[in-house]
């Protein structure tokens, strides 16, 4: 008889035996934990795969997003420049004197906000202030309003 | 179960065989026994990794202990085993988590304690802090000669959360603090428990080796 086995008069917890599990139990856990690896696998690699699309999409997509704020800079540019054109033959050799006060310091206020890299939030109202006070000049011209030999005109 | 049955592992063969047949990395003989063995650096860090192997290896050292442990209190091996599977895959899962503040089998002893615990917990069918109905509704028997008086039929005449605590306690060193966190009792709850099987116990082996004796 073994010491497992001798009757005893007192418990005694070091008698207990000790026990092994069934030899299919790693199989199925083995294959269980290899189905979670498999999955988790799969999870990454879908995530992989949303985080490289994403960041496609953002770099496609930010570009074009950007685009228009470009585009209307360009094209608030370009006006500023046509009518600056127009200004400049209306006025003559007068241009740089009358009413420029105000666009004077507009173009103070671009040149600044350029050198500290604004952006195009801070930008764009400078150039429609600009475009605005080209296009008053250039109204009051025509209409009398603004006298070539005004020299302090604000509009 | 037969004593025989028990020792070779209450099933068909020993552990050692029962791993997925791939080298195992622990290259020192085991240290200590059950929980109480300690894990390598390298197997423990290629198991974090997700690596099977590492993963075999652990379950070669650590999952006689955790069966020991789950069979002892829930007295059944197909709900030993599931407590087996359970914590097993929660530690491949966790591993990560794991810092190494404390020895790893101590905590894969935590791991299978709370897991037979909750299994307990969830066939209740009393009131959980009374005491006297944990008792009651396992009232000591006369034992049978042919029954046996060793340690484990002994233990198995027990209410299964008197087995947790009479095992948690004075085989796996739990303190009566850690029991009652366990049990989310109080430490007398513990205590009156333990003093209660502990009793039992002694009557029932006392008792039974007594009839035996006489024969």
């Amino acid at each position: 008889m073994s010491e497992h086995d001798r009757p005893v008069r007192r418990f005694d917890p070091r008698q207990l035996p000790e026990f092994v599990p069934d030899a299919a139990l790693w199989s199925r856990i083995a294959a269980t934990q290899q189905q979670r690896l498999a999955r988790r696998r799969w999870r990454t690699a879908g995530a992989l795969g949303g985080a490289i699309a994403a960041a496609l999409a953002i770099v496609v997509l930010v570009p074009s997003l950007r685009q228009p704020a470009s585009e209307d800079r360009s094209t608030m540019q370009d006006q500023s420049r046509a009518l600056e054109d127009e200004w400049t033959k209306l006025a003559g050799t007068h241009a740089p004197t009358i009413g420029t006060t105000r666009l004077r310091a507009i173009d103070a206020q671009l040149q600044a906000a350029y050198d500290r890299g604004a952006g195009m939030d801070e930008l764009s109202p400078l150039w429609q202030q600009r475009n605005r006070a080209l296009r008053g000049l250039i109204d009051g011209l025509r209409n009398g309003v603004v006298d070539r030999d005004d020299s302090i005109t604000q509009i | 179960m037969n004593a025989d049955q028990r020792r070779s592992g209450s099933l068909d063969r020993p552990l050692h065989g029962m791993a997925d047949g791939q080298t195992s990395y622990v290259e020192a003989p085991p240290g200590g026994s059950g929980f109480g063995q300690t894990l390598d650096r390298v197997t423990l860090e290629r198991a974090r990794r997700g690596e099977m192997a590492a993963f075999a290896a652990i379950y070669e050292r650590f999952a006689g202990a955790c069966y020991t442990l789950a069979l002892r209190v829930l007295g059944e091996p197909s709900g030993a085993e599931d407590i087996v599977q359970e914590v097993f895959l929660k530690m491949f899962a966790t591993l990560r988590g794991f810092r190494g503040d404390a020895p790893f089998g101590a905590w894969l002893k935590r791991l299978t304690a709370n897991a037979t615990i909750d299994v307990l917990r969830s066939r209740q069918r009393f009131r959980e802090d009374d005491v006297d109905a944990l008792f009651e509704a396992m009232p000591a028997s006369a034992m049978d000669a042919e029954d046996g008086v060793d340690a484990w039929s002994l233990l198995q005449r027990l209410p299964p959360r008197a087995r947790a605590v009479v095992v948690l306690h004075e085989v796996e060193g739990y303190t009566h603090k850690e029991l009652a966190d366990l049990f989310g009792q109080s430490e007398s709850y513990s205590k009156s428990i333990l003093a209660r099987a502990l009793k039992r116990l002694g009557d029932e082996a006392a008792g039974t080796a007594g009839g035996r004796n006489d024969e």
